[in-house]
């Protein structure tokens, strides 16, 4: 057609990460603010998350719902004058609850700066937890819920959870339609009192900072008091389940949902970089064994993945998939086959670069603009890191090989200590 | 203010390039102009289809994504009734290595009977996943045929009949590709750390040298005007029952388009919605209700579609839907609701605009409605929709003779 050269790829330079350090201060009341200068909008994301999250509750749905009603009614707003308010200022609100942490996102122009410190205040520290609206909310999140038990994907993961961290931690244990009638407003409260508290916080902000935001933020923020002091919660134990394989019934089903994985070291962990990358060449990238074996070249499934996950107490890792009936024995077999591989076959260098030179783009696009900027923060953060874990997992990508891939193979993939959930018909 | 400029080779490729330094990365997006609607109704499902085939390899690069990964890439695809649209993004030093892989697939792909194989198979995993072992997974692929008699959008995306796809050829497949795909049928769109000179510089050397395909011009049966309401109702072993109601309304260029949008945000623009603060949080007839637009470029719909209570009749459910849409008619100081809703357009449409894969696939779909302007001025579109029009569309739409509805009914006993 030309003589242009199609056949071998331009050549290309090896990027390097450069991350910019948030700046931090306190408020009056001592609650940490971080701030991440990025991006070219005249807009803001803060964040408030609070050490508030499911491993705090004494009871199940606690911490989520404690969250959920925080946007329904306060002191001096009800819960519609609230979504009013805050749909007429343009401001997106994200509530949500996870494992270990709790809180609010708000992305706003920054001309509403004030509305929505002030709608914030009202939100986080001011909370009616009204009876009427809770009841309308449990019932309507029964209903979800009830429909989530309809998908084998969430059937598996919700007993993964309670397979490796046990019936009895809020890691671990599932959630049954009677616990949808056991929360009431006292509980919501008690629960606020002890964890939304200014000794149990952050403020995360990125987007263009203006020199009046610290200003605001303690005016609005900085003058919130505890009502109770730094209350310490016991903690339960973690224990896996001595079962590893568990089937979840559900007849009719045209597909059949895996969930392999066992708990595993988290971020603190120095090993964990090198686990990252051993997690991204099975399962954690369009190009990975997983993917190139399962999907792409014996077609049983639209996609397959592995991904590791850090909590407070503890970490997993997870394979997870959804095939057809008649492929879920093969598709497991597979697995295995590849995790072995990994324990005894030294990577080649050519995937070796391939997955170095994926997992440091992926690391640009941690950081790139004010959102990505701040989510990247906050998973530091969470774990009393900062940066340097960042810089320390850019190195390991670089300068990992494959000896070292076979020994954190053979270390955390023991294919004995690993539970293998399937949810779908028999 | 998005700051953007345009170009087309010789080959009739059309390229819009958008700079911002801020980022050290750059979003490429490749929209090809052919998508569902384009299909042979025996044969639906191979747009889609062809989508996953387009990473099988190409004449000269035998993998698609190991190059793109090497150099730090990502990318993904999608497929719709109007446009399969390819997109990537890559640290800015490597561009390049993305003008080569695009380009390539471009010129000729590498038809492999076991990537056709293959892929038939994950896009019949893909149906299994999405459309059959979800609840309520099924209710979409009823609508279509009970909204559209004729026009190609009376099918989805994946395919009308699993059948099609298991039957496709490699003879189907390359005729499906030198018919669509060519540089005078894409539209490819540049953002991020990319200056005008160099995007020019590379889009020349790369997509230059392929030559023009002849195209047919598109000629799809137009939907004949729906006379009469259109009830379907179909049981199911799911939780809830649940609600689908669709009206027609015009193509994505005509006027009413923004009032419409404006419409569906009253209607269900967050929490602070009519549907919401009225069905769910006021009367509790549903546990969760939305509306809104399809937004193809033929004639439309707009959608409403919610679950029931526990014990909620389904003919109060509707009724009450159809009072609420009343309601907007009724009212005459809805001043401030229009305000905030357009508030909040302003405020996603910013907020979209911080992520340059947005703007690429933006302005490459804005490019092929022939305004690439519209990035900057859907604000004001938005802004300049007045009552009076609201009320218009109301009128004209929101006929019950214009309108399809699903009852889908669940079998569960109350637990």
């Amino acid at each position: 057609m030309n003589t242009l050269q199609r056949i071998q790829p331009p050549v290309f330079p090896v990027e390097k990460v450069v991350i910019p350090e948030a700046k931090s201060f306190k408020l009056n009341n001592g609650i940490p603010v971080y701030l991440i200068e990025a991006g070219t909008e005249d807009i803001m994301r803060l964040e408030f998350v609070f050490r508030a999250g499911q491993v705090k509750e004494y009871m199940p749905l606690l911490a989520s719902t404690c969250n959920m009603m925080l946007s329904e009614g306060s002191q001096n707003y009800s819960s519609e004058e609230l979504n009013r308010t805050l749909d007429y200022y343009g401001v997106f609100l994200n509530q949500s609850v996870e494992k270990d942490c709790a809180g609010i996102v708000l992305f706003f122009l920054n001309k509403h700066i004030e509305k929505v410190l002030e709608l914030s205040r009202e939100i986080l520290f001011r909370p009616a937890f009204p009876e009427t609206e809770l009841n309308s909310l449990m019932k309507k999140r029964l209903r979800w819920y009830m429909v989530n038990r309809e998908k084998v994907q969430n059937l598996a993961i919700d007993q993964f959870f309670e397979s490796l961290f046990g019936k009895n931690h809020p890691y671990g244990y599932q959630v049954h339609n009677q616990n949808f009638e056991n929360i009431t407003p006292s509980l919501l409260s008690d629960f606020h009192n002890k964890y939304y508290t200014p000794e149990n916080m952050a403020v995360i902000i990125s987007g263009k900072i203006h020199n009046k935001t610290a200003e605001l933020l303690n005016s609005y923020i900085g003058v919130i008091v505890s009502n109770e002091n730094n209350y310490k919660a016991s903690i339960n134990l973690i224990k896996g389940d001595k079962f590893k394989k568990v089937h979840v019934n559900k007849s009719g089903t045209v597909q059949n949902a895996i969930r392999i994985g066992s708990a595993t070291i988290n971020k603190r962990h120095s090993d964990y970089p090198g686990l990252k990358v051993l997690d991204s060449i099975l399962g954690g990238y369009f190009g990975s064994r997983l993917m190139k074996n399962i999907r792409e070249e014996k077609g049983y499934t639209y996609g397959i993945s592995s991904s590791i996950s850090s909590l407070d107490l503890t970490g997993y890792k997870v394979i997870s998939t959804e095939v057809g009936q008649k492929n879920c024995q093969k598709a497991i077999d597979e697995i295995y086959k590849e995790i072995k591989l990994l324990q005894n076959v030294p990577v080649k260098n050519a995937e070796m670069a391939v997955v170095r030179n994926y997992m440091s783009g992926e690391m640009v696009r941690m950081f790139d603009g004010p959102f990505a900027l701040a989510e990247s923060f906050r998973s530091t953060w969470e774990f009393g890191l900062d940066n340097s874990y960042f810089y320390r997992l850019a190195e390991k990508i670089k300068t990992i090989d494959p000896d070292e891939i076979i020994e954190l193979a053979r270390t955390y993939y023991k294919i004995d200590d690993l539970y293998e959930i399937t949810a779908g018909s028999e | 203010m998005i700051n953007y400029k345009r170009f087309s080779l010789e080959n009739g490729l059309r390229v819009l390039i958008h700079e911002d330094k801020s980022t050290p990365l750059i979003a490429m997006n490749i929209l090809y102009d052919v998508g569902s609607r384009d299909e042979d109704p025996e044969m639906t499902g191979l747009a889609h289809l062809f989508e996953h085939l387009m990473f099988g390899g190409s004449l000269n690069i035998p993998d698609y994504d190991t190059p793109l990964q090497l150099v730090g890439g990502e990318n993904n695809a999608f497929t719709n009734n109007d446009i399969t649209n390819y997109y990537l993004t890559i640290p800015s030093e490597n561009i390049e290595t993305g003008f080569w892989l695009e380009s390539d697939r471009m010129a000729e792909l590498d038809f492999s009977q076991k990537n056709l194989e293959t892929q038939r198979n994950v896009v019949i995993e893909e149906f299994n996943q999405r459309y059959l072992n979800q609840p309520y997974g099924d209710a979409i692929l009823k609508l279509r045929p009970l909204a559209y008699k004729i026009h190609p959008y009376r099918w989805p995306t994946i395919g009308m009949d699993m059948a099609h796809i298991k039957n496709t050829d490699l003879e189907q497949v390359k005729k499906f590709f030198f018919s669509h795909y060519a540089p005078n049928n894409a539209i490819l769109a540049l953002t991020g750390n990319i200056g005008y000179d160099l995007a020019f510089k590379l889009s020349r050397k790369w997509f230059g040298p392929i030559e023009k395909r002849t195209i047919q011009p598109r000629n799809l049966p137009a939907e004949p005007e729906q006379k009469e309401a259109r009830i379907l109702t179909i049981e199911r072993d799911v939780p809830s029952t649940s609600i689908y109601k669709v009206w027609h309304i015009g193509p994505r260029n005509s006027k009413d388009f923004y009032t419409l949008d404006i419409i569906t945000d009253l209607l269900a623009g967050g929490e602070s919605g009519r549907l919401y603060t009225k069905l769910v949080r006021g009367k509790k007839l549903f546990s969760e209700i939305n509306a809104y637009l399809t937004a193809d470029i033929d004639p439309g719909l707009i959608i409403v579609q919610g679950k029931l209570m526990k014990g909620v009749d389904i003919q109060e459910a509707d009724k009450s839907i159809n009072e609420v849409i009343n309601g907007l008619l009724r009212e005459n100081e809805i001043k401030d609701e229009m305000e905030k809703v357009k508030n909040k357009f302003e405020s996603s449409t910013v907020f979209s605009n911080t992520s340059i894969l947005n703007k690429a696939a933006n302005l490459s779909f804005f490019e092929l409605l022939g305004d690439p302007g519209l990035i900057n001025n859907e604000v004001n579109a938005n802004r300049n929709v007045s009552h009076r029009m609201v009320i218009e569309s109301l009128e004209r739409y929101f006929n019950p003779t214009n309108c399809s509805t699903i009852n889908y009914i669940s079998t569960q006993k109350e637990r």
